[in-house]
């Protein structure tokens, strides 16, 4: 059960951030082999394990035991990015990483509810559609930060995820070819993710075929850093509303912002009514 | 004692250590990021004391208290609005600039200890940031006065 995975790795990183005693801007882990814990397709994980190697956001990594799982930990830094990204006026929200094992979960999601597509919007260093294709789904990835969507294409040696440096807005998805398409927002709704969305949400609606087979996922947080929706769903309730969505799934996955916190990014899956 | 008479006693200390800080900042040329934090803090505190004694001053014998307020507003506009503020705005837009320019051209190749030593450059560099975003909110409230 994919449910399984999820709460294994919330209890995982929760021991992970026990012991951890580096001083990196951010860190990971990720199982070094398929396990009771994480029945991975070992083929899967070792292509998480060298998206991480060769991205050049990770500056470190060692093997660890945590709890019985032996993993390796990664520590990166993404600050030359985060600098970069606030220079675009149009960028929504800086970058900010989930972690690759939650990517991996997310696409693991997405091939059970059968998308045939995944659109990972504001993706940052293209993670999310990384994992996709490792799933053997179609995956783009849109991204308007010219030096990510360049590590992107450097990481596109291992898997082409087909990255597009543009305004996610404004992005022409007619030109890729999308059947059942399932969009990942980048962001949290306060921090950007809701014009990001919105934005996107309305280009799709003037393509009714492919609207009315998508599927949405956002990213949220319960933390009272931020201001709660009237309508819930962790920041994304009155979008999920006013166009006409429902939420179908939420599970929770640790994410570079919520290393530090005691709950994890709340991923909701959502979809038309 | 009533609500107006421990605002009044508070707003004697408040006023006291105000002058305090526009002292300091007044010849001090490169404030840190907390002592420009807590003088705006300092400022906000006793402008809302001001405004709220103000409406509620109404006998001659509080005529000393109002003259005490009415000096500290001239502090305010003619030091730190005039001088102080503008100065400070300056401050952080050449540091942030400076900070940026820094960051942006360190060498590619760095060891662990760089990096993890240049992270705390970016934590300084949002630090400045923000606190010009909040300085900049006080600018706005001055332009709309």
């Amino acid at each position: 059960m994919i449910e399984d995975i999820a709460k294994n790795l919330i209890n995982l990183k929760k021991k992970f951030t026990t012991i951890y005693d580096g001083q990196s801007q951010i860190q990971e882990i990720i199982p070094v082999s398929k396990s009771e814990l994480f029945p991975i397709d070992q083929k899967d994980l070792e292509l998480l394990h060298e998206f991480a190697k060769i991205s050049p956001i990770y500056y470190n990594h060692y093997e660890q035991i945590i709890g019985n799982t032996t993993c390796v930990v990664y520590e990166g830094d993404i600050n030359k990015y985060w600098l970069n990204s606030i220079q675009h006026s149009s960028s929504h929200a800086p970058f900010s990483p989930t972690w690759l094992m939650s990517a991996y979960i997310c696409a693991l999601f997405a091939k059970k509810f059968e998308y045939s597509e995944v659109i990972d919007i504001g993706s940052g260093d293209g993670r999310i559609a990384f994992c996709a294709k490792i799933l053997d789904l179609k995956s783009y990835s849109i991204e308007i930060d010219d030096m990510l969507v360049g590590l992107q294409k450097e990481l596109c040696s291992i898997l082409d995820f087909n990255p597009h440096c543009s305004d996610a807005t404004m992005f022409d998805y007619s030109s890729i070819k999308l059947t059942k398409p399932l969009f990942f927002i980048g962001g949290l709704a306060q921090m950007g993710g809701n014009s990001l969305a919105s934005g996107v949400f309305d280009k799709i609606s003037t393509m009714s075929n492919v609207q009315q087979n998508s599927g949405w996922v956002f990213a949220g947080t319960y933390s009272q850093k931020y201001l709660a929706d009237p309508k819930n769903e962790a920041g994304w309730g009155t979008l999920i509303e006013k166009n006409n969505l429902k939420s179908v799934k939420t599970v929770s996955l640790p994410t570079a912002w919520t290393f530090h916190e005691l709950d994890e990014t709340p991923y909701i899956f959502a979809k038309p009514l | 004692m009533s609500s107006f008479d421990d605002i009044a006693v508070m707003f004697d200390t408040e006023s006291e250590k105000l002058l305090k800080i526009i002292d300091i900042a007044t010849l001090k040329s490169d404030l840190s990021i907390s002592e420009i934090i807590d003088m705006y803090y300092q400022i906000i505190n006793i402008s809302s004391m001001n405004t709220m004694l103000k409406q509620q001053i109404n006998s001659d014998n509080q005529k000393p208290l109002l003259d005490k307020i009415l000096k500290i507003e001239k502090v305010i506009t003619e030091k730190f609005d005039s001088d102080i503020h503008p100065r400070i705005m300056e401050h952080l837009r050449k540091s942030i600039q400076e900070t940026t320019s820094t960051l942006q051209s360190g060498s590619k190749q760095k060891s662990k200890e760089d990096i993890e030593n240049e992270a705390k450059s970016y934590e300084e560099l949002r630090q400045k940031m923000s606190t010009k975003e909040f300085v900049e909110q006080y600018d706005k409230g001055l332009s709309n006065d």
